[in-house]
């Protein structure tokens, strides 16, 4: 929208209908360059300001204070000057031989500019809290330009790594997230300002709490600090009975956020409650977003095999191919207990394994597939000969040497028997096998009312 | 998740030196480039309940895990397997 008549007056309609979104909407620089283009021309430097004043003013439609106006004219000016930087920075990348002068740090320092002009609005001159969505589109995009801004930083002064290797003090990664690093604090401050806000729940600015958390969560999952990201759940959970209720945010936001809490649960070992943030994100996450439920699917399926040792079936994997590559193979050796080959898959996937953070829960499964081999064996080996008129009972008496051959089965490498007996032991200890060992008579004595409990044996 | 972006990165970038002029899509752009294990913006803010991926698998969920362990199949080569080496310890035993 150009900088004349049509702005001022879509800004009133917005303002004077309590839209936030509509609003939004004027300050976002998701638009095609002939438009960004036409904004930069509608106006210069010089006259912008009082451009702006006398729009906002004269237009009959909104009777708005002079400070609020005063606050609205510093941001469309702030706004402007994001168009010149930006279309800059987009014609540069067009023309390679422009290309290093670090132009995406420009538009992330001018759209700084116009974040703060912003949060000044809410700190100064009492913007109104339906406002909010303004703050959205304002911090997602900074984000977005800080990440652009280190790529191409990274991109212009690649590392020498002849040169650099000899340099101990030296660490390329410190200064890789530079402008992102510098995003996150300023998003810490715009949550700030969200979550103490102390106005009546229904006009809040509390209400973007979440939105702004999301974006916080996500970058700091992108920067590797778990213990930031904690910082924001602690904050939100002792805020939590001033807050609006959880269920009545809008659902991206609901599954976005118990997404990042599953994950961090999960990174924690807390897989109760990592299953049930994931189990929530899953339920509530819209059904054609495939790649999000792909992401949660990811995290759940470990949850699930340590918890409650269940597998995904083939139904609930079919839409997704990559976790079929992911995840088939291990289930399969789990399911029929082939331990050496669950070694294999364990050792074939690790790289993708410990990418997603899930190598060391997935190899926890080892106890179930070991679990389930036991079972095969106490299985083979039948029933007592049935007395008269008795319910037949399964031979509970197994010899260590029976269950040493079936672990070493699948490898062909011998191993010996107190190997085996520990491997036993703490099966009996995890209570995945009822049971004792009697190493006097080189025998197992299991339980005659479940010997391996849960599994209907 | 951080170190394993940057070659990714080096590689894509420079090759679509049009990359930017789709800067409406930057946001998804993002997701591509990085090893796509960010979770992604939903298209829409808000969706009615029957749009949630609980009621589309209305009355199935319980058909999406199953039990770790599977006593019919026992026809693969390594039950087979387990059975004889087992009945090669037992006869051993006897001896």
């Amino acid at each position: 929208m150009e900088f004349n008549a049509a702005l001022f007056h879509e800004f009133a309609e917005a303002l004077n209908s309590e839209n936030g979104y509509r609003l939004a909407k004027t300050l976002s620089p998701d638009i095609p360059n002939e438009r960004l283009r036409a904004i930069f021309r509608s106006q210069n430097a010089h006259s912008i300001k009082n451009a702006l004043k006398r729009g906002l003013q004269g237009n009959a439609a909104l009777t708005l204070d002079h400070q609020t106006v005063q606050g609205w004219v510093e941001i469309y000016a702030a706004y402007w000057n994001a168009t010149g930087v930006i279309l800059t920075a987009r014609e540069s990348d067009n023309d390679s031989s422009k290309s290093s002068n670090l132009v995406w740090t420009k538009v992330y320092e001018a759209w700084t500019e116009l974040l703060n002009a912003l949060l000044r609005g809410y700190q100064t001159f009492g913007f109104e809290a339906f406002t909010i969505p303004c703050l959205y589109v304002v911090c997602k995009h900074l984000r977005a330009f800080a990440i652009q801004a280190d790529e191409e930083r990274n991109r212009n002064a690649p590392f020498d790594n002849g040169a650099t290797a000899f340099q101990d003090d030296f660490d390329p990664e410190t200064n890789k997230h530079q402008k992102l690093e510098d995003c996150a604090r300023v998003l810490s401050r715009v949550f700030m300002v969200c979550q103490t806000d102390r106005a009546p729940l229904e006009e809040s600015r509390k209400w973007g709490s979440y939105y702004i958390a999301n974006l916080l969560l996500k970058t700091y999952f992108k920067l590797n600090s778990a213990s930031l990201s904690k910082n924001i759940l602690n904050s939100l959970r002792a805020g939590g009975r001033d807050m609006p209720d959880f269920s009545l945010f809008p659902k991206s936001q609901q599954v976005t956020f118990k997404y990042h809490e599953g994950v961090l649960a999960f990174l924690e070992e807390n897989y109760i409650q990592a299953e049930e943030c994931l189990t929530e994100a899953w339920n509530l996450c819209h059904k054609n977003a495939m790649k999000n439920k792909e992401l949660i699917l990811t995290y759940l399926i470990p949850c699930h095999l340590i918890k409650s040792h269940t597998l995904p079936t083939e139904k609930l994997l079919e839409p997704f191919p990559r976790l079929q590559k992911l995840f088939l193979p291990l289930c399969r050796c789990i399911k029929r207990g082939e331990l050496h080959k669950f070694d294999l898959a364990l050792q074939e996937g690790e790289d993708e394994f410990v990418k997603r953070r899930i190598y060391l829960t997935l190899e926890r499964g080892r106890d179930i597939a070991l679990r389930n081999l036991l079972r095969k064996v106490f299985i083979a080996r039948g029933f007592e000969e049935a007395k008269e008129g008795e319910k037949p009972v399964r031979r509970t008496r197994v010899p260590v040497a029976e269950f040493a051959a079936a672990i070493s089965l699948g490898s062909q490498e011998n191993i010996d028997n107190d190997e085996v007996e520990c491997l036993l032991a703490n099966m009996i200890y995890k209570n995945h096998m009822k049971g004792y060992i009697s190493r006097q008579h080189g025998i197992v004595v299991l339980s005659k009312s479940g010997a391996f409990p849960g599994t209907g044996v | 998740m951080a170190s394993s972006q940057t070659a990714t990165k080096k590689e894509d970038k420079p090759a679509d030196p049009k990359a930017e002029q789709q800067q409406p899509t930057a946001e998804q752009k993002q997701a591509a480039l990085e090893e796509d294990d960010e979770f992604e913006d939903f298209p829409v803010d808000d969706w009615e309940a029957d749009d949630t991926e609980a009621a589309s698998g209305a009355g199935a969920t319980q058909h999406l895990w199953e039990e770790s362990w599977d006593d019919d199949d026992t026809t693969d080569d390594f039950s087979a397997q387990l059975k004889e080496e087992l009945k090669k310890v037992e006869a051993a035993k006897k001896r």
